[in-house]
């Protein structure tokens, strides 16, 4: 009994937690949370974080992290929104500013943590910090605003009712859950981090997978750095701080693990909107801010406790 | 005389093995008890008993007056056992001083203050450790850091923590594996010391020839059986490798010895392999079609080393290796794999297993790997035909489960070994490199892992078989190479191949070997 339990919590877990905390803010305020606008709002609102947590991902799945995300996307939003301020094309200013960025930041990483051999907690803490200074540099410290009004329109226009971003995040995860699940390139991934050492004597080549990673990881972010400063209209020096934390999050509530070889992305999206789903109810129930985060944090803990106390090995 | 303690009819059972079976040890006052036996034999199995690591399935441990039916690692200590494992456990950041007197730091007497607060008596600490520095005739600082000092000067320290516990019982596992001749001595005669003062003290050694020099008595263990005891003067060394070899195999080996295999074809050959680390050297060798070649040696010889460093996976300085006449340059497992190269690695759950994956995915990682491109990062995963591998592989090789997405720790070592065989199986390798295949699994899967290797050379592939088991190796091999601190000892036919010769070869000439390479290093 007890093990058929487990292996449904396995299976749903994230998915019952999120579904306990939709109830329980459409029980404290059953008419504005379910209203269509709300829940676009709510989706809007977990799209960065999923695109950031999506990326992140991949380096907990290879039993390692990324700190520096938040920070690729300052740097990525502040260098597209450059690009496109000094009158350079839309279209070519994204994908070099956001996508061409965010790989180049993602390959350092890689290189960094594969080069080094260090624990990619060290080097992405210190990315973190080069490429948050690298971006006040370019910036100046000011922000940077005034894009024209078709970047605005791709990025956060919508689609009949669907938002944007909801569309680019979803054709990402989408992407993703293709590569986890159908490329030799994801199981190697799961096989790199469930067992390092078998992986290498089964000619599986250590160095390309982590730098592929921590690109994947560069990407997702770069991608979330244009939504970012669309949806703000401006590139924010200090765009896209602490997001590494609710990515961390949200891949952990999302049922992986930080000992690398487990997790799925269909999870990390369900952890990304519980996420969202909290942030938006305590708006909602006008929580001040500053308790939002106090709740957030014990949300947090609460909801990976009982994940690992009952899908705990047996 | 009273004995200092007694393991009286202990048995320890494993899933599937049993380690020990009604052995019997006892250990007198001011003795030194020599525990002999090949690796498995189960000396380390009756040292955790007695360290209170493992608790016996049956038997009783008497200590003084007290009887125990287990023991726990502080009832241990308390009953002043203390152990110097083969791995040192010295803590490499912190002092000797604190490595000596850890877990027993003395408090300043007489000071209320420093007995809430806990201040440690450095003062009188450092006193008694300069003192037990001197009596192993370590020259060093207390206060040094010991990850600055020598493997040999760790062991001393490790000794000085034990003189400091005022332990009556020492348990020494391999206490000169490291050490040069000149250190041996001074061990030899800290020794004599504690058993001048009436400590017993367990030994345990591979090193025939120091055993007759320090033991008082030695016991034989053999496959977890207890053998004799002896008198270590009078006994002779090959009166004592006649009594740790000679087990029996249970085993059916129904396929004929393979034909001499003719020698004009060989299927593998090594030239002159030097390991970057030096850790092999010089290694020469060939594998002619139908036989197995058997590779036998101490733990530490040299042989894992080799295989490893064939399939790439540590670097060479040297040596060439040819397949089926074609020069190979493997710097990396992904190489050798595409080259038909199969390297079934010694310890599954460290290098064989992905506890996270199922059976199917296990299986098919390495065919998985071998047809894909640029080291695995592109291909597209074909899971219908991945499940056909597996099921091709659990009916090739009767791996019982109740479906093969099953995940890979629901099924018994026997078949995770299995498993493993098949993932290489299903790779189409053309030479196959077993590590210690049999370790830990029963006779029943023993013998079809066997038997698997034998179909493989009837179908023409080349086998390689490294085994800490000598019977094992006398029965399945057709040729033995013995290795010896990181090279070639002797190759034995089978036909003239016996465990005393190459116990002989392996125990002995790294005895004699060892001690000509260390007197050189003394006189520089």
């Amino acid at each position: 009994m007890k093990i058929n339990f487990n292996l449904y919590w396995r299976k749903f877990g994230t998915f019952v937690i999120l579904i306990v905390i939709v109830s329980l803010f459409g029980m404290l305020s059953p008419k504005y949370f379910f209203s269509t606008d709300n829940l676009i709002a709510i989706a809007l609102q977990s799209m960065i974080v999923l695109l950031v947590s999506l990326g992140e991902f991949f380096a907990i799945l290879n039993a390692g992290i990324d700190l520096s995300v938040g920070s690729v996307v300052a740097v990525t939003g502040m260098i597209t929104a450059k690009l496109l301020v000094s009158g350079f094309p839309v279209i070519p200013a994204m994908l070099i500013g956001g996508i061409g960025v965010g790989l180049v930041l993602g390959a350092i990483n890689g290189g960094l943590v594969y080069g080094t051999k260090l624990h990619p907690f060290i080097i992405t803490l210190g990315t973190m910090s080069i490429y948050r200074g690298f971006t006040l540099v370019i910036s100046n410290a000011h922000p940077v605003y005034g894009f024209p009004q078709f970047f605005k329109n791709i990025v956060v226009g919508s689609l009949w009712k669907i938002p944007n971003p909801v569309i680019i995040a979803a054709v990402v995860t989408g992407i993703l859950i293709f590569i986890t699940n159908k490329t030799k390139f994801g199981r190697n991934l799961y096989a790199l981090g469930g067992n390092k050492k078998a992986a290498w004597f089964a000619g599986i080549s250590i160095k390309w997978h982590t730098i592929m990673t921590f690109i994947i990881s560069g990407i997702t972010a770069g991608i979330a750095g244009v939504v970012m400063i669309a949806r703000l209209g401006a590139a924010e020096p200090l765009g896209g701080s602490g997001l590494e934390l609710f990515a961390i999050a949200s891949v952990i509530i999302g049922g992986a693990s930080f000992f690398g070889g487990v997790g799925k992305i269909s999870g990390v999206v369900i952890g990304s909107l519980v996420l969202g789903v909290i942030n938006n109810g305590l708006n909602i129930l006008n929580i001040p801010t500053f308790y939002q985060q106090i709740v957030l944090g014990s949300l947090i803990i609460i909801a990976v406790t009982l994940d690992r106390t009952f899908s705990a090995k047996r | 005389m009273h004995y200092l303690f007694e393991m009286k009819n202990i048995t320890k059972k494993f899933p599937g093995v049993t380690a020990l079976d009604n052995v019997n040890f006892e250990l007198f006052p001011a003795e030194v008890h020599v525990l002999l036996g090949e690796n498995g034999a189960g000396k380390t199995t009756l040292i955790k008993i007695l360290g209170g690591i493992y608790e016996p399935s049956k038997g009783e441990i008497i200590i003084g007056d007290k009887k125990y039916l287990k023991l726990t690692p502080d009832e241990s200590i308390e009953n002043n056992i203390a152990i110097i494992h083969q791995e040192l456990s010295v803590i490499e950041e912190l002092s000797i001083l604190e490595n000596i007197f850890l877990g027993k730091l003395p408090l300043i007497e007489g000071n209320k203050l420093a007995k809430v607060l806990g201040l440690v008596d450095f003062k009188k600490i450092t006193e008694k450790a300069k003192e037990l520095l001197k009596k192993v005739e370590l020259d060093r600082d207390p206060l040094t850091t010991v990850e600055e000092l020598s493997v040999s000067e760790k062991q001393l320290v490790e000794i000085a923590k034990v003189l400091a516990s005022d332990a009556k019982i020492i348990v020494m596992d391999e206490p000169t594996s490291s050490l040069t001749i000149e250190e041996t001595d001074n061990l030899f005669r800290i020794i004599r010391e504690l058993k001048s003062e009436g400590v017993g003290i367990v030994y345990i050694s591979h090193r025939l020839s120091e055993i007759k020099k320090i033991g008082d008595r030695v016991s034989v263990l053999k496959d977890g059986k207890y053998v004799a005891t002896r008198d270590a003067k009078s006994v002779t060394i090959e009166e004592m490798v006649k009594m740790m070899v000679g087990r029996e195999l249970n085993y059916k080996y129904s396929g004929a010895k393979h034909q001499r295999r003719g020698e004009n074809e060989i299927i593998f050959k090594v030239e002159n392999l030097t390991r970057l680390d030096e850790k092999v050297k010089n290694i020469n060798f060939e594998l002619f079609r139908g036989e197995i070649l058997g590779f036998a040696g101490l733990i530490g010889s040299g042989r894992t080393e080799l295989v490893e460093a064939i399939f790439g996976a540590d670097r060479i300085k040297s040596g060439k290796i040819y397949l089926f006449g074609k020069e190979l340059k493997i710097d990396n497992p992904y190489k050798a794999i595409k080259e038909d190269i199969a390297l079934i690695t010694e310890d599954r759950r460290e290098t064989g297993l992905f506890n996270n994956f199922n059976i199917w995915k296990n299986i098919s990682i390495i065919p998985l790997i071998k047809e894909s491109r640029l080291g695995g990062l592109w291909g597209l995963l074909n899971t219908s035909r991945e499940k056909e591998y597996a099921n091709k592989q659990k009916d090739a090789l009767d791996i019982k489960c109740a479906s093969i997405d099953q995940n890979i720790t629901d099924i018994s070592g026997g078949n995770q070994q299995k498993v493993i065989v098949g993932k290489w199986l299903a790779s189409q390798a053309k030479l196959f490199i077993f590590d210690e295949p049999t370790k830990g699994i029963d006779v029943g899967a023993k013998n079809e892992i066997y038997q698997i290797m034998h179909n493989l050379v009837e179908k023409g592939s080349g086998i390689i078989m490294v085994s800490s088991e000598l019977p094992e190796l006398l029965t399945i091999c057709d040729r033995i190479i013995v290795f010896k601190g990181g090279e070639i000892q002797t190759v034995f036919n089978i036909e003239e191949a016996t465990e005393e010769k190459i116990m002989f070869a392996a125990a002995l000439a790294e005895d004699v070997g060892n001690s000509t390479v260390r007197v050189r290093n003394y006189e520089n």
